[in-house]
């Protein structure tokens, strides 16, 4: 995307202005997307995003910048202003001087689609989309379906004073179908939002029909649904999205970015038990065209497979650039942002609890009264505190082992380390789901997955 | 191409395809400098900005986005625009009649103080949070300033632009007693970098956090709750879904078809005023070059009206209120300015549950049931008086019930900036469900 020359003479200016290490972060991505209401396309729109971030290490000390104005003249005249921002313009590094040798490294293609963004023509979307909402009219109290595509494709290019050269080629895609509900039961959403690191094969592997279907019954479920319960209980959490309830518990409080500061209550505890011995929790970017997988992690490092929790005792932490400078620890290929617009951080990718041996239904048997929380929504936490949330999109009571009525609007709150030690069992039945996740280095698609478990209590909010 | 250069391209080239057209472009100056430890841990320097387009072919509209100012990215953006147009079925899509709406500066010298204030003021707050011993650690604090100008022009006959920012203070704090710690964030936001207070932010910030240390767990039940300005603004924030003419017309708001009834307590009157003189999010014309006016939403309880763009106001025979949204990356929608519930009589604290700050309003809050089950931190009220503090609980309810069962607004407004500006008193609630313990 850059002449080699002008990414050389970046990197060198900043060296020479006195830093101990420079990146350049450059990428191009195309966007398409279609809102579909009831039959009818709202919106379709298309976009071309394109710039570049310079960061630059003095020490753990961080400059970055970015622009979307490329030329040689505005990249060279950034790093020169970053450079004075530091205030050591000047200084000049010997080993700053003469040209780059980059050793160039390109993606193999693991994640590449079947079928491109270019491939197939927009009427051929909108039929799959329409083909989806028509499967969510479940029933006549089906009064709304909304469908959304999302498709992008993004080359990304990032070369550093070390002599790194990588480009990665990311394609994602991702449909969202939403079914509202109207009756005695008011107004009630169900929703159900498949994406992979793939083309338009994810209408192959997630059929409208299916996703369409699913999403008008959750909307009828919680149209039938009495407000939930309020108070401590055994929870039976579900597999796929569930694993949400982790990526806020326990994900977050696992990334350098706040390790590193002590700003995480699970810092400087390597080794520990911090949860239950049944508990073993993975972050892997190496899933073969997982929603958060990419060939290089946006440091320009292979991604891996990283186990962070091994039966319930602290094994590692996501690592980035700056987490490694500041905790001595080596990187895992973690470093991600949303876009040139932001410096990276440690971020999870693909984070789930493995599978364990306890079949699905002995999780329910012996719970007298408690709450089977079987889909669920994004959430947040404070890893300073640990407290988190995650709120549920489909929910029953559990009566004597029995799974009984749907309830709707329950939220779970509490404490990370509190919770993940209340895990009393895992099912085998591991499932992967895609989501969004935002924190300091942007929005970014992350998987969350799970098997089924039982939490032996959590705070449940809700108005019953 | 330069912003103008690129606006002028584009309009030149719908002209000749014969399609009407809109190009909105903003470019954005963003600094930051974040303190940790008593050192500049990271600054940031950033300029950006893009230009979008809609089209309207035959009724049908599209759009599209560049952030490349070739001509050939240009190209492609006016050929996916009409490309996405075709597909709607549509018919009625219009880009508005526009009119020449000037050249305004809302910003002025707001931002403008030397790069050593800047980061000085960003110092202070951290040198402040350390000093005090209940402060364990301080992930993050900083400084950060944004600049944006603002283009607009349409075959129509809209022209125009404005230049707007703010002046950010910010920090992180986490707080221990017994081995239970608390993190909190304050974000000070202004127009005038000097009326920023590094010492008022990181200490509001120690007191914020300290008030929660020690707290029990809540026990379930329901209570009278009391939300702090700042936790009902984030509340309004969700609420705002149902004054949006475009999700009225999408089926979407649990106020359709209530204009002229009364929809909430007679203590509640909701504003937007895109005007307001030093309103964070206040500007001159929407997204579409509507001029703006100040919006009465809900007065004393009865719905007024909804939000308008020109697109949801043909739909519903009325005029656009000038709240049309669309930043160059999206879509027209409808969007708010400096929304906030106007302040009452006050507030007596007596028994029940003081709102100090809400978590997970995107995931426990939907808006279109109007459900509600929220994390909240908080404290115990006794007699008038603070017990003790609460942990690990939620309060949960229906917005609408909640809308109506105000039953007092205090005097003082404060603001909440999440993309749009949101202001709030202190408000009471008859009773609400809380799950603890």
């Amino acid at each position: 995307m850059l002449a080699e020359t002008l990414v050389s003479d970046v990197l060198r200016t900043a060296r020479s202005g006195g830093a101990d290490f420079a990146e350049l972060y450059v990428e191009r991505w195309k966007r398409r997307g279609m809102r579909v209401l009831n039959g009818e396309v709202k919106e379709a729109a298309s976009g071309l995003e394109y710039g570049a971030g310079l960061r630059l290490f003095y020490g753990t000390e961080v400059v970055y910048a970015y622009t979307n104005d490329l030329s040689a003249e505005s990249l060279l005249e950034l790093t020169e202003t970053l450079v004075k921002l530091k205030g050591r313009a000047g200084q000049v590094d010997a080993q700053g001087r003469g040209g780059l040798d980059f050793r160039k490294q390109a993606a193999q293609g693991l994640h590449a689609p079947e079928v491109p963004l270019l491939a197939k023509d927009r009427r051929y979307r909108l039929e799959r989309l329409l083909e989806a909402e028509a499967a969510a009219r479940v029933a006549p109290e089906i009064k709304q379906v909304q469908t959304q595509l999302l498709e992008w494709e993004q080359e990304v290019l990032v070369a550093t004073s070390e002599g790194k050269w990588v480009e990665d080629r990311r394609v994602r895609t991702r449909y969202v179908v939403t079914a509202i509900a109207q009756g005695e039961g008011g107004m009630q959403t169900g929703s159900m939002g498949p994406g992979k690191s793939v083309g338009l094969e994810l209408f192959e592997l997630y059929p409208p029909s299916v996703v369409g279907r699913q999403a008008g019954e959750q909307a009828m479920t919680n149209l039938r649904a009495k407000p939930a319960p309020a108070g401590t209980m055994p929870v039976v959490i579900g597999n796929a999205f569930g694993g949400v309830i982790f990526h806020e518990a326990l994900g977050h409080l696992l990334e350098t970015t706040s390790v590193a500061k002590k700003a995480s209550v699970l810092s400087d505890r390597l080794g520990e038990k911090v949860a239950s011995s049944c508990v073993t929790y993975i972050d892997d970017g190496t899933t073969p065209h997982g929603w958060g997988s990419s060939e290089f992690d946006d440091e320009g490092l292979a991604t891996e497979r990283t186990v962070l929790i091994e039966n319930g005792v602290l094994k590692g932490y996501m690592v980035d650039r700056w987490g490694a400078l500041r905790t001595g620890l080596r990187p895992t290929g973690s470093g991600r942002r949303q876009d040139y617009t932001f410096a990276p951080t440690s971020r999870m990718r693909n984070t789930f609890i493995a599978p364990g041996d306890t079949p699905k239904e002995k999780l329910f048997e012996g719970i007298e009264f408690g709450l089977y929380a079987k889909d669920m929504g994004g959430g947040q936490v404070k890893p300073g505190s640990g407290e988190y949330n995650f709120g549920v999109k489909e929910a029953y009571i559990i009566r004597r082992g029995r799974i009984e009525e749907p309830v709707r609007g329950a939220m779970l709150v509490g404490k990370g380390p509190d919770s993940i030690s209340k895990i009393a069992a895992v099912s085998s039945d591991l499932e992967t789901a895609p989501g969004m996740c935002g924190s300091l280095s942007g929005s970014l698609p992350v998987e969350v997955g799970q098997p089924h478990l039982l939490i032996s209590e959590i705070v449940v909010g809700g108005q019953a | 191409m330069n912003f103008e250069e690129a606006k002028d391209y584009l309009l030149q080239k719908a002209r000749q395809i014969g399609l009407e057209a809109e190009v909105l472009a903003t470019e954005t100056r963003e600094m930051s400098l974040s303190a940790f430890e008593g050192r500049l841990e990271e600054i940031t320097q950033a300029t950006q900005g893009g230009l979008g387009v809609r089209v309207v072919v035959e009724g049908k509209v599209g759009y599209a986005y560049t952030e490349e100012k070739t001509p050939e990215a240009l190209d492609w953006a006016m050929q996916e625009a009409y490309e996405n147009a075709l597909l709607q079925a549509g018919g009625e899509a219009f880009i508005p009649a526009g009119q020449a709406l000037g050249q305004h500066d809302l910003l002025g010298e707001g931002l403008s103080a030397p790069l050593e204030k800047k980061q000085a003021a960003a110092l202070a707050v951290e040198a402040t949070l350390r000093q005090d011993a209940r402060v364990k650690q301080v992930p993050r604090t900083a400084y950060r300033e944004q600049e944006v100008e603002v283009v607009l022009g349409s075959t129509q006959g809209a022209s125009g632009g404005y230049r707007t920012g703010v002046s950010v203070l910010m920090g992180s704090a986490i707080l221990e007693r017994g081995g239970a710690p608390k993190q909190s964030w304050n974000v000070d936001v202004s127009r005038e970098f000097h009326a920023l207070e590094p010492g008022k932010t990181a200490l509001e910030l120690i007191e914020r956090t300290a008030r929660l240390l020690g707290a029990r767990p809540l026990k379930t039940g329901k209570y009278r709750a009391y939300f702090e300005p700042k936790a009902f603004a984030q509340l309004l924030g969700v609420i705002s879904f149902l004054f949006s003419a475009k999700n009225v017309l999408e089926g979407k708001s649990l106020l359709a078809d209530r204009v002229g009834e009364r929809v909430a307590s007679g203590l509640v009157t909701i504003v937007d005023d895109p005007t307001l003189p030093g309103g964070i999010a206040s500007r001159p014309f929407d997204a579409e070059g509507t001029p703006s006016r100040p919006l009465v939403i809900i007065e004393q309880g009865v719905l007024k009206g909804f939000a308008h763009n020109s697109e949801t106001a043909r739909k519903m025979g009325v005029e656009s209120t000038g709240h049309a949204q669309r930043g160059y990356k999206g879509v027209l929608g409808v969007g708010y300015s400096n929304l906030f519930l106007k302040p009452g009589s006050g507030v007596r604290l007596e028994e029940g549950v003081l709102v100090t700050e809400m978590m997970g309003l995107h995931a426990g809050a939907n808006p279109i049931s109007g459900d509600f089950s929220l994390q909240a931190l908080g404290l115990k009220l006794e007699g008038g008086e603070v017990a003790y503090a609460v942990e690990n609980f939620t309060v949960a309810g229906n917005l609408l019930t909640l809308l109506q069962s105000i039953s007092a607004v205090g005097g003082e407004l404060e603001w909440e900036y999440w993309g749009m500006a949101l202001g709030a008193p202190m408000v009471e609630v008859a009773e609400l469900s809380f799950a603890g313990a």
